[in-house]
């Protein structure tokens, strides 16, 4: 089963966060983990200074400087894991270096992601995290109605009865990208509900249930995509069908 | 600076930089070393004459000094040995400086590149703003600290961050192409707009004419509309930022805003409003909104008497403009001009919900109710616009209205 470890800091408690290295836990933490086969894939992003959010409007195409929502912790990397159930999961994240100065969130991937199979980093070009993120809503019922339904590629919006429509248009939106070599890998996850977020302030672990930050808007989904530019980024972002009613933000990775 | 090279830097700052950044992609360093570029010019230029190619002396200057930099770096990374690389198999060995080494055509014209990125949608406002008057127009954090009233570390923060943003983010370097240009221009202009409004009116503060900032405003008008002539609104926009500027002399007395109606025309300078004159000829049919704020403005700068002023016309042309809560207002002091107080305050009082918050809002119902001869309500209005006016200087003059007022009505 995979899940996605959202990897959250306060920026301003690090103001030189530019200068300072790898710390070793970090390395020893990915080397156990990829050792494990649990590690599938892992970045850190620049400063959330570097972020820009990108919304579609009454055909209009909005494009902010900042993150999707003003929240005091914000994003600063995530890992893709490989887990045999959440509480595996949550050890790994534990165990990351991140909890002692922040918070990681915990957010299984919808069922059905596809094996991530990750080409080396193109040195021309920049790679870039989307997040896609809307309202929403609350907790799915579990029923038979929903059992059999195919997650697809939708991040689950709510309050849309023409999911169909929807996966289709997603699936428009990927395979142009996929097309182009653009897009390297990407999926929904599961609702915030499901999130859990740990951290871990004095040597201690803390669990708790929820997403990092009670925004309006929540993650919901997110794609790894490999660019010429940010020009190239925030057109997909304004492309992609939940920007018409959510937030894509958009997050340029460091070089690793 | 020598004359030479304090000329010199005015006008070629922002194209030596623009180069720089298009030679080796590296922000930092074209600055730095465009400042270098210019320090060895006071040294060099007053002992061995201006060279006769100013433009080719510099950027060879300032490349040889970005090779120095590049090659002296001892904490090198990856990316540092590739563009050093770059830069040694891209150039030619520099001849000998002075004697125009550099080719012109090597020696491109980027700042329209520059002016793009600088201006581009993912920077915060404020940045785009200072990073404008930094790399093309040659400001100082200093400077542009103090005309923005913020700290000078406050102002190098920013434009860190949005260098780092450019870098990190991988803003392109370059003019958009066509299906991007039309929405990006809009943002370039709206940044030389913001620029001008900035420095005419300071939102804030005592200061009320900040001359640097519209002066710059003007030649980055002058600029875009240089480098792109066939821009409508690009030329619409100079042509009102030169109808403005125009009446700036007369703005203000004994350091008192004097209004439109009470300025001396006489002071108004008639050499720009003839130079947007005829910018803006054959401009009727443009609908943009700089083309129809820029026609407004000629308007009232061709009426020699404020009694001349073509207010049909001035209302016809604000109904073309986006219908926002003040373009309704302006358009509402036309409208009383033709047909009324009574016509325009029937247009502008329903605005009361979005302009409520607005100085000019309540001093524009002030002024329809004392022309109504209702002294009464304009007392009411004025005392509103005094409470939300923004600068002391507006304060005096609305304080100004109301005595009077109250003159009037002792009377």
């Amino acid at each position: 089963m995979k899940f996605m470890l959202i990897h959250t800091l306060d920026e301003s408690a690090f103001p030189n966060e530019e200068e300072c290295g790898v710390p070793v836990e970090l390395e020893s933490w990915a080397t156990e983990m990829v050792g494990r086969g649990i590690e599938l894939d892992g970045a850190r992003l620049h400063p959330v200074s570097s972020a820009t959010s990108v919304r579609r409007r009454d055909g209009r195409t909005l494009v902010v400087d900042g993150p999707f929502a003003e929240t005091k912790e914000q994003v600063a990397g995530y890992d893709l894991l490989e887990c045999r159930d959440l509480d595996e999961a949550i050890a790994v994240a534990a165990a990351h270096p991140t909890t002692a100065v922040g918070s990681i969130e915990v957010r299984p991937l919808e069922d059905g992601a596809p094996t991530v199979d990750l080409p080396e980093p193109d040195p021309a070009r920049q790679r870039y995290l989307l997040l896609i993120c809307a309202a929403m809503g609350a907790a799915p019922v579990e029923d038979a109605a929903h059992a059999d339904r195919d997650p697809g590629h939708d991040p689950g919006h709510p309050g849309h009865d023409s999911d169909q429509d929807d996966d289709e248009d997603i699936d428009r939106w990927v395979d142009d990208l996929d097309s182009r070599g653009v897009r390297l890998f990407g999926w929904p996850l599961q609702h915030p509900s499901t999130a859990v977020t740990v951290s871990r302030p004095n040597g201690r672990t803390m669990t708790v249930d929820g997403p990092f930050a009670e925004t309006k808007e929540q993650i919901a989904g997110y794609d790894l995509l490999e660019c010429t530019d940010l020009d190239e980024a925030l057109a997909a972002a304004a492309a992609h069908p939940v920007a018409s009613f959510g937030t894509v933000e958009v997050r340029p990775l460091w070089a690793s | 600076m020598t004359d030479d090279v304090a000329l010199a830097f005015g006008e070629e700052w922002g194209r030596l930089v623009a180069g720089l950044i298009g030679w080796c992609g590296d922000w930092d360093l074209a600055e730095e070393c465009a400042a270098e570029a210019f320090a060895a010019a006071v040294v060099a230029w007053p002992r061995d004459g201006r060279p006769d190619r100013p433009m080719a002396w510099l950027t060879t200057v300032a490349r040889n000094r970005a090779r120095d930099r590049i090659r002296r770096r001892t904490t090198e990374s990856a990316r540092h040995d590739a563009l050093a690389r770059l830069i040694d198999q891209a150039v030619q060995p520099p001849a000998e400086v002075g004697t125009g080494g550099v080719d012109d055509p090597e020696i491109a014209d980027d700042r329209l590149r520059l002016i793009f990125t600088c201006c581009h949608p993912a920077l915060p406002m404020p940045a785009r703003i200072a990073l404008t008057l930094r790399t093309l127009c040659g400001l100082t954090s200093a400077e542009i600290a103090r005309a923005f009233l913020v700290t000078e570390p406050t102002m190098d923060k920013r434009l860190v961050r949005a260098r780092a943003k450019i870098r990190q983010a991988a803003i392109p370097y370059r003019v958009p192409p066509s299906e991007l240009l039309p929405e990006r221009l809009d943002g370039v202009l709206a940044v030389v707009y913001l620029l001008f409004n900035e420095g005419y009116a300071a939102s804030s503060g005592e200061s009320l004419l900040r001359v640097d900032l519209t002066t710059e405003a003007i030649r980055l008008a002058r600029l875009v509309h240089g480098l792109l002539p066939t821009a409508d609104e690009a030329t619409a926009l100079l042509a009102l930022l030169l109808l403005t500027d125009a009446r700036r002399a007369a703005r203000l007395r004994d350091g008192e805003i004097v209004p439109l109606p009470d300025q001396d025309r006489a002071l108004w300078d008639a050499s720009r409003t003839r130079e947007a004159e005829l910018l803006l000829r054959g401009s009727s049919g443009h609908t943009g909104p700089y083309a129809v704020q820029s026609r407004i403005a000629l308007c009232h700068n061709l009426s020699e008497r404020p009694e001349d002023t073509d207010w049909a016309t001035i209302a016809a042309l604000y109904s073309l403009l986006p219908a926002t809560p003040v373009t309704e207002l302006n358009r509402a002091v036309a409208v009383a001009m033709v047909d009324g107080p009574a016509a325009g305050l029937a247009l502008a009082a329903p605005l009361e919900g979005d302009l409520g918050a607005y100085h000019l809002f309540h001093a524009t119902l002030a002024d329809f109710h004392t022309r109504l001869g209702d002294p009464a309500a304009a007392a009411i209005s004025l005392r509103a616009a005094i409470t939300l006016a923004p600068t002391p200087a507006e304060r005096r003059l609305l304080r100004r209205r109301l005595a009077g007022l109250s003159l009037g009505m002792t009377e």
